[in-house]
């Protein structure tokens, strides 16, 4: 499980700007993946049983707009947001990429999500129950305003 | 930047998090706390109470009408026992037509493909407008309950008028509500002045998605 928390808190990432609002998406994944747990058949591939659970409880979460933030913790998580004390850069940068994943609608952001985690299309395909050729248009389609987006706030020097 | 510096960017975000060792660590313990809470939180105490109150209304009210289309029938003033008899029928519908709802939605396999699931959920609660649409056409027998024949003998004209003129009123409005509240129509003033409030929130984001999937399937088979 700690294995994959990093997939779960990158799709809290994506739903969810508020830390408390995140932190509450967070456990309820949790809570669903164990639930959904017996239900597990081992011939599909983990990650994409653990996506479709996470991208599905984010939807939900979001369709029931769970804004309330809630103070108790169940899990001593005081800050899952970690800052990159390193390269300041880098976390401008992230912070200009989660702000462009908010403004997705949430079916894009499944999307995106899965896609900035290098899944490959046909992966992609199984998680959200599309035709590969579906994903690549819907991907190209995305790529291209983030591209843009980039551009827009990064011009490249060398280009 | 190009598409792989965005990704691995994206990814540290899980490398940071090992390397601080900020990781919940979770426990048998941890989940079953987090399973009794989740219970409580799902259980919406004023929906429970209406949802009693609703089965308590079908029930005992079910049973005296009943009763009186048994053993009085002759003896009944037909206006309240018809006006009754819809009343409590509609209302057993809304009641069922909601538990079951609420069933699927609980028996949903949230490890299925995301679109399909999705619809699926989004389906089942934006058909909660079903109940309320169905609730509506109780209307009209809320104005007719009280007639009796005595009324026919002794009551002037100006007062039937009155009188019809309410229970068109209502029979016309329970019928334009009951073909008018659909998702097209989510955005006119009557639409959002019903569903105003935290409690149909869910109702329209469910339906919004609903159009949203949709839109997304049409537009990647364009």
């Amino acid at each position: 499980m700690q294995h994959h928390q990093g997939i779960l808190y990158r799709v809290a990432l994506a739903y969810c700007s508020d830390d408390e609002d995140r932190k509450d998406l967070m456990q309820e994944m949790k809570l669903q993946v164990w639930e959904a747990l017996p239900r597990y058949k081992e011939q599909a591939q983990i990650s994409t049983w653990l996506y479709r659970v996470a991208l599905n409880t984010a939807l939900n979460f979001y369709r029931e707009n769970k804004t309330k933030a809630k103070k108790k913790q169940l899990f001593q998580e005081d800050s899952l947001r970690v800052p990159f004390d390193d390269s300041p850069n880098r976390e401008a940068m992230l912070q200009q990429l989660e702000q462009f994943i908010q403004e997705l609608d949430p079916l894009d952001k499944a999307l995106m999500v899965l896609y900035l985690e290098d899944k490959s299309q046909k992966e992609i395909a199984d998680i959200l129950g599309l035709s590969i050729s579906n994903i690549s248009t819907k991907v190209n389609r995305i790529k291209s305003r983030m591209k843009k987006r980039f551009t827009q706030f990064n011009p490249d020097p060398h280009e | 930047m190009n598409d792989q510096d965005l990704k691995s960017l994206w990814q540290s975000t899980q490398v940071k998090m090992d390397q601080h060792g900020q990781i919940a660590k979770e426990n048998q313990l941890a989940i079953r706390q987090l399973q009794i809470s989740h219970f409580l939180h799902t259980m919406k105490p004023l929906k429970i109470f209406t949802l009693l109150m609703g089965i308590l209304w079908v029930g005992i009210g079910g049973k005296v009408v009943l009763n009186i289309f048994i053993h009085a029938f002759d003896q009944a003033n037909l206006f309240f026992l018809f006006s009754a008899l819809i009343q409590i029928a509609l209302t057993a519908i809304a009641i069922a037509v909601y538990i079951y709802q609420l069933i699927l939605i609980y028996r949903i396999d949230i490890s299925e493909p995301v679109l399909a699931t999705q619809k699926k959920v989004a389906r089942l609660r934006s058909s909660t407008l079903w109940v309320t649409k169905i609730l509506f056409l109780q209307l009209p027998v809320w104005t007719t309950f009280y007639w009796n024949e005595s009324m026919f003998d002794t009551s002037n004209l100006f007062l039937w008028c009155i009188q019809g003129m309410i229970t068109t009123i209502f029979t016309v409005a329970a019928v334009w509500l009951f073909i008018n509240i659909r998702f097209v129509n989510r955005d006119k003033f009557w639409f959002r002045w019903i569903f105003n409030g935290n409690e149909w929130d869910p109702i329209l984001r469910a339906m919004e998605l609903l159009h949203q999937i949709n839109q997304y399937e049409e537009s990647t088979e364009a």
